[in-house]
């Protein structure tokens, strides 16, 4: 009787485990991410470095004429559900610090000016920095993915907006429905005093919002144009309760040019932290908001780039 | 993807989760028949949740005039022609006696691809296939009010000459009261690559984080209900939350006891009954009442099953419609639930007394046996009516309801009656 419990056990085993690891796949799987290559744990060679330079934000534009761009090649975003991008193949990437605060210059070619975001097929053109949040080695025995971070390997992101850079400059910080829709108080409306009445009725009640109770930077004024973020891998981007990054961007001519900076110090734990003399890594990512490009569908690289981070010089 | 078991199409079928049914889930029937489109429940809703700025076109309760109405317009028949064109045996269903299962499969086995299966096997770049409506298509809630269908649509050729007749109109048209779904398997949880929407374990509502939603519009594009929204002055997507706070029982009206959502509860034409379903879908309970109309007496149907959603607001579908149509609205389950509503059985008869009689959700009732008042005879079925008396309890096992059958009527003295 006992010999043959254990022939049966022994036989459902033998067929349950291979028909298990032969459908894990579908059984076990809860996400659509597809492996990385070991291409992508190999850091490239040529690094940005980061040259010291007595500037600031005012004369940043003639400091970035003194150092070499490193430019990088983008491509789709294809291993994390949904993909997309592809539409920029190139960034140029210029970086300084002056002992103080670093300075990163992006550039790159987009023919359209995506800075608002209110209808729902609008979508921001934006450009992001990635950097490991702690001091790591990068190489295919020590892995560090290059797309968002990963488990136990945090990331900090700088996320650059251009509906937010917008926003600077327009009265109150932030752009309203009104902006986009200026008929809005009398589209359909044949009273002879719609925009007095409309308006008045709209701004007696305070304005109730989920995105606004809940403090979301993207939801309201917020004095700057460069997001703080940090991720532990795909769809884990949460934005920092401390903001430190600021930028300015322009476009002329089909070219997006824009400048993020952040002290090399700062005393938030869950930021990438910048000593004169160190060496990391960096990578980058843009999005173009005329493509329909938002979260995971962007034009990505796939590799880290080492970023040198030149000593102070003294003036004797 | 996983593989899950969907009852309204009586299979497994793809979904990126696992499968996680709630302890309870938030549910509603509609009665389709008895609406006038007064749209009281679109104003209850917008005066409770869309009356700020960004919200102007928002109305996650909406009533449409069916065939051609539509908020956002068209949604569909755009959603029907995605499956139409690139999905595998579109809109097939097997309903012999061996597909179907009390059980498991109670309106037969749904043959073609669901939105999930269509995007998968066609590679897109979706969890469901879908598209993000314009603002134009948002714009007009109520196009088509009151349209009825084309001669066209029915009848090629020539025009209906008589009056329209019972079983099925030749001009007709009716109203589709449309809430979210809060589906068992939303697509818009689905389509979100930050996992910023949930499906609560507690009640089954369906809701986004608006904390970690980032305003990515995946769920606007992939609900084929299209009840999620974005907004353009937060910059983040809202959608219906089944005003969870009075299905909790916060409200101190009803003393701590879960109450019906403001669109239901505001019903002039008593059309609407909220409540919860019991969790599990394989032992209905015959004395709940959400469970008793769905599961059981199966009068109310899901809509657009073949979406693959498991939508959980539940139909009793117009009786004058055309079959077909109505059959590709709310799947197979068509003819066996409006047999049953044309000539309503006893305890339907005193079931439907319960619509709109208390603002408190109803999780049991009785029916206490009263004389017969009349019998007729419906599309050649007898049809009895007796007096019953049908009571309806909270979930706490308060009597909340006591009500007849037959309407008690009050005859006025003669001096009363004032003629000019």
């Amino acid at each position: 009787m006992l010999k043959k419990l254990l022939w049966k056990s022994v036989i459902i085993v033998s067929v349950s485990v291979p028909l298990l690891l032969n459908y894990s796949g579908i059984i076990l799987s809860q996400g659509l991410e597809k492996e990385a290559s070991v291409e992508e744990n190999i850091p490239t060679k040529e690094p940005l470095v980061v040259k010291y330079i007595d500037s600031d934000l005012n004369s940043a534009d003639k400091a970035f004429e003194q150092v070499d761009p490193l430019k990088i090649e983008l491509q789709m975003q294809d291993l994390a559900f949904p993909n997309g991008g592809g539409s920029v193949k190139e960034l140029e990437v210029r970086g300084f610090h002056n002992g103080e605060t670093i300075f990163f210059n992006l550039r790159w070619n987009d023919v359209t000016k995506d800075e608002r975001a209110i209808t729902h097929e609008q979508f921001r053109d934006a450009v992001g920095m990635m950097f490991p949040l702690e001091i790591v080695t990068i190489s295919p025995e020590t892995p560090f993915s290059p797309r968002m971070g990963d488990r136990g390997k945090p990331v900090n992101i700088w996320h650059w907006k251009a509906d937010w850079e917008k926003e600077l400059h327009v009265a109150g910080g932030f752009e309203h429905m009104e902006d986009e829709y200026p008929d809005m108080w009398h589209d359909f409306d044949f009273d002879p005093h719609p925009d007095y009445f409309n308006k008045r009725v709209h701004e007696s009640i305070p304005l109730m919002a989920g995105g606004i109770a809940t403090g979301t930077l993207l939801s309201k004024a917020r004095g700057r144009s460069v997001e703080d973020l940090n991720a532990i891998g795909f769809g884990t981007l949460t934005s920092q309760a401390h903001q430190d990054v600021k930028g300015k961007g322009a476009w002329k001519n089909g070219k997006w040019d824009v400048v993020v900076y952040r002290p090399l110090i700062t005393p938030d734990e869950n930021d990438a932290q910048f000593v004169p003399g160190m060496e990391t890594f960096f990578n980058v990512a843009v999005w173009n908001g005329v493509e329909g490009d938002r979260n995971g569908q962007k034009n990505i690289s796939i590799r880290w780039r080492p970023l040198k981070i030149e000593i102070v010089k003294y003036k004797e | 993807m996983t593989l899950v078991h969907n009852w309204h199409l009586g299979r497994t079928m793809e979904y990126p989760y696992f499968e996680s049914r709630p302890k309870q889930q938030f549910a509603a029937v509609f009665n389709i028949n008895r609406c006038i489109a007064c749209q009281t429940c679109t104003m209850a809703h917008k005066s409770t949740w869309t009356y700020s700025k960004g919200q102007e076109y928002m109305w996650w309760n909406n009533v449409e005039t069916k065939p051609y109405g539509g908020y956002p317009q068209f949604w569909d028949h755009k959603i029907l022609q995605l499956l139409w064109d690139n999905g595998n045996n579109p809109m097939e269903w097997y309903t012999s006696a061996e597909d179907m299962d009390e059980k498991k499969a109670p309106y037969g086995l749904y043959n073609g691809d669901t939105i999930f299966e269509l995007a998968k096997t066609k590679g897109l770049n979706q969890m469901a296939v879908g598209y993000i409506p314009d603002d134009k298509e948002w714009r007009f809630p109520n196009i088509y009010e009151d349209t009825a269908a084309s001669e066209k649509i029915n009848y090629e050729t020539e025009a209906a000459k008589e009056s329209s007749e019972l079983p099925e109109h030749k001009r007709w048209f009716f109203y589709l009261q449309r809430i979210c779904n809060h589906c068992t398997y939303p697509a818009c949880l689905a389509a979100c690559p930050r996992k910023a929407i949930y499906k609560r374990k507690e009640d089954g509502i369906v809701l986004i984080d608006q904390k970690r939603c980032r305003g990515y519009r995946k769920c606007v594009e992939q609900c084929p209900y299209k009840k999620p929204m974005y907004r353009g002055e937060t910059r983040i997507s809202e959608k219906c939350i089944a005003c969870y706070p009075r299905i909790e029982g916060k409200d101190p009206i009803t003393k701590g006891r879960r109450m019906e959502a403001r669109c239901m509860a505001a019903c002039v034409g008593k059309i609407r009954l909220n409540g919860l379903l019991t969790g599990d879908y394989k032992n209905p309970d015959p004395k709940n009442p959400m469970d008793w109309l769905i599961h059981i007496h199966k009068v109310a149907l899901p809509l657009y099953p073949q979406f693959g959603t498991e939508p959980n607001v539940y139909y009793i579908p117009p009786r004058w419609a055309p079959r077909g149509y109505l059959r590709q609205m709310f799947g197979p389950g068509v003819d066996e639930a409006l047999d049953k509503y044309a000539a309503p059985s006893r305890e339907l008869m005193a079931v439907l007394q319960l619509f709109r009689t208390t603002q408190t959700m109803l999780s049991r009732f009785e029916i206490e046996d009263g004389e017969k008042i009349y019998e007729s005879e419906v599309m050649g079925k007898k049809v009895e009516v007796y007096n019953d008396t049908v009571i309806g309890y909270a979930s706490d096992g308060t009597e909340m309801v006591r009500i007849k059958v037959e309407e008690p009527t009050w005859e006025s003295d003669e001096k009363r009656m004032i003629t000019y």
